[in-house]
């Protein structure tokens, strides 16, 4: 997966955007760049996991290399379960880039170790577990992953207490954001970088493992039903 | 198939080469029946078997960003190959087909003949019993053809099971043990290739070369009463016909009326090719040939 991890698209799409939508917000929030950096951590993580399988798998596709994978003696699970990882991996080490410039620049100090690894551990993984979900669909363009992708992240940013507190989003938005990841995922690198929370962590904690699970067990089917 | 026989796989375009590849190899599942190699159920126990075999695709399926070693023992991690072994065997297979020397260039920078080269070096890589060879000379230079053609002969002089698709007849003719010819998703015909042409000796040909042409030579050379069929192939005339000596002889009768000259005459048996066009026309049965249905 190295070889992808360069690709212009998956550069735009996992590092540029979320920096460019934090200089955005973080220019007009009142508590200045350093309060935005849980924010600016979960949607990094939002991005760059969720961007790899979606510009990698096409690829793969079109040059033929993903029926290697599938004919190699592994199962498809283990197929699958890589091409999470991949973004998982590239996930966490753009994040841990982003929380050393945060403490360097903006001097930001961790508050509880715990919730913010797991922030960062389970965030990564089940954004990564969407990327592949929605790499499922058997196409051999990056391009028409990354629109339905990014119908469903860009809404995410705002429904998610991300840059507007879930307080101060109108009550159909607040059930929306009990469906997101991002959701769960932000509260929790929140707690770790403050010490305060909307939900408990646990829950927090809970909720990523469920998002988890579905997300690849929903991968899973549907790269069987749609490349085998 | 038979075990340690080189079994070639017949077909035009669109004939379901590809697609029973993709279900020997157990990427696709068979809407129905079941395959196995070597007694290992490819949908029931498909990695057990997917060990003993080695796959190369139609397509040059390498990575374009990575080197030619780096290709191998990726694949060869892949196959859980242990990487002692994997070193020295890719060094082998390198070697073999010449590309030892661009061990460290990336493939994109490689020929077509170079890239499919490599991409039959990673099938081998796990030394596999039954090897899948999906097109593989097509569209190739002559080394490359050459190298592959003298592999495949000897793997199958070391036991090796080899499984060849394609579409190109005479390379079947000269490689392999048995066909089989498959048209619209079925099974034609499955036998050796001299029973295969041995069925249809209807199918003679005489090959003539004339001094000087001119526009009505195809129309005369119709016109000679045994010959059932003529094809213009270059400078020449192949007729086709059930009786040779009576076409040479009006043959040479018609050069001589004309003060024409014969440069050149041959008599050609049956081909595989005509195997071929006689199957995947509309005939499906042939006498002496067992045939599937």
């Amino acid at each position: 997966m190295r070889i992808y991890y360069l690709k212009p698209n998956i550069i735009v799409s996992g590092m540029l955007f979320p920096l460019f939508m934090f200089l955005a917000f973080a220019a007009g929030n009142p508590g200045g760049p350093s309060a935005m950096i849980p924010g600016l951590v979960a949607i990094t993580i939002l991005f760059s996991a969720s961007s790899i399988e979606p510009v990698s798998v096409p690829i793969e596709r079109r040059v033929k290399t993903f029926d290697r994978l599938l004919s190699a003696p592994v199962s498809l699970h283990a197929v699958v379960l890589g091409e999470s990882m991949s973004g998982f991996l590239y996930s966490l080490a753009i994040a841990i880039v982003v929380l050393i410039a945060g403490a360097l620049l903006f001097g930001m100090s961790i508050i509880i170790f715990l919730p913010l690894v797991l922030g960062l551990l389970l965030t990564s993984f089940c954004f990564a577990t969407m990327g592949t979900l929605f790499a499922s669909y058997p196409t051999e363009s990056p391009g028409d992953i990354m629109s339905m992708l990014n119908v469903v992240r860009l809404p995410l940013i705002f429904l998610s207490g991300v840059f507007i507190p879930l307080a101060s989003i109108p009550p159909l938005g607040q059930i929306v954001a009990y469906f997101s990841p991002l959701t769960y995922g932000y509260d929790l690198i929140h707690a770790g970088f403050t010490g305060s929370s909307h939900f408990n962590p646990i829950l927090d904690v809970l909720m990523l493992c469920v998002f988890i699970i579905v997300f690849q067990f929903a991968a899973n089917r549907l790269f069987k039903k749609y490349n085998t | 198939m038979n075990d340690g026989e080189t079994f070639g796989f017949l077909g035009p375009n669109g004939a379901g080469k590809t697609t029973t590849i993709r279900i020997l190899t157990g990427i696709i599942a068979p809407t129905e029946g079941s395959a196995s190699i070597f007694g290992k159920d490819i949908v029931k126990d498909t990695i057990a078997a997917r060990k003993l075999m080695g796959i190369v695709h139609e397509t040059s399926n390498i990575y374009d960003d990575l080197t030619a070693w780096q290709n191998l023992m990726f694949t060869a991690e892949l196959y859980t190959i242990e990487k002692s072994v994997r070193e020295k065997r890719g060094k082998e297979l390198l070697e073999l087909f010449g590309l030892w020397e661009r061990r460290n260039d990336k493939a994109r920078g490689f020929s077509k003949g170079m890239k499919r080269r490599l991409t039959l070096a990673m099938g081998l890589i796990n030394d596999p019993r039954l090897l899948f060879l999906d097109e593989p000379t097509s569209g190739l230079d002559v080394q490359s053809n050459l190298i592959i053609r003298d592999v495949i002969r000897d793997l199958n002089s070391r036991g090796v099971t080899v499984f060849l698709t394609t579409h190109n007849i005479e390379e079947a003719n000269l490689i392999c043990d048995r066909v089989a010819i498959v048209n619209k998703g079925r099974v034609a015909a499955i036998d050796t290739p001299e029973r295969l042409k041995g069925t249809i000796q209807s199918v003679q040909s005489v090959e003539v070369a004339f001094e000087q042409s001119h526009p009505d030579q195809m129309k005369d050379l119709e016109n000679i009463p045994q010959v059932s069929e003529v094809r213009k192939e270059g400078d020449k005339f192949r007729l086709i016909t059930e009786n040779p000596s009576a076409v040479i002889a009006s043959v040479m009768e018609y050069a001589k009326g004309h003060n024409n000259r014969v440069m050149n005459i041959n008599t050609y048996g049956p081909s595989l090719e005509d195997v071929f066009i006689k199957l995947t026309g509309l005939e499906v049965r042939i006498k002496g040939v067992r045939t599937v249905e």
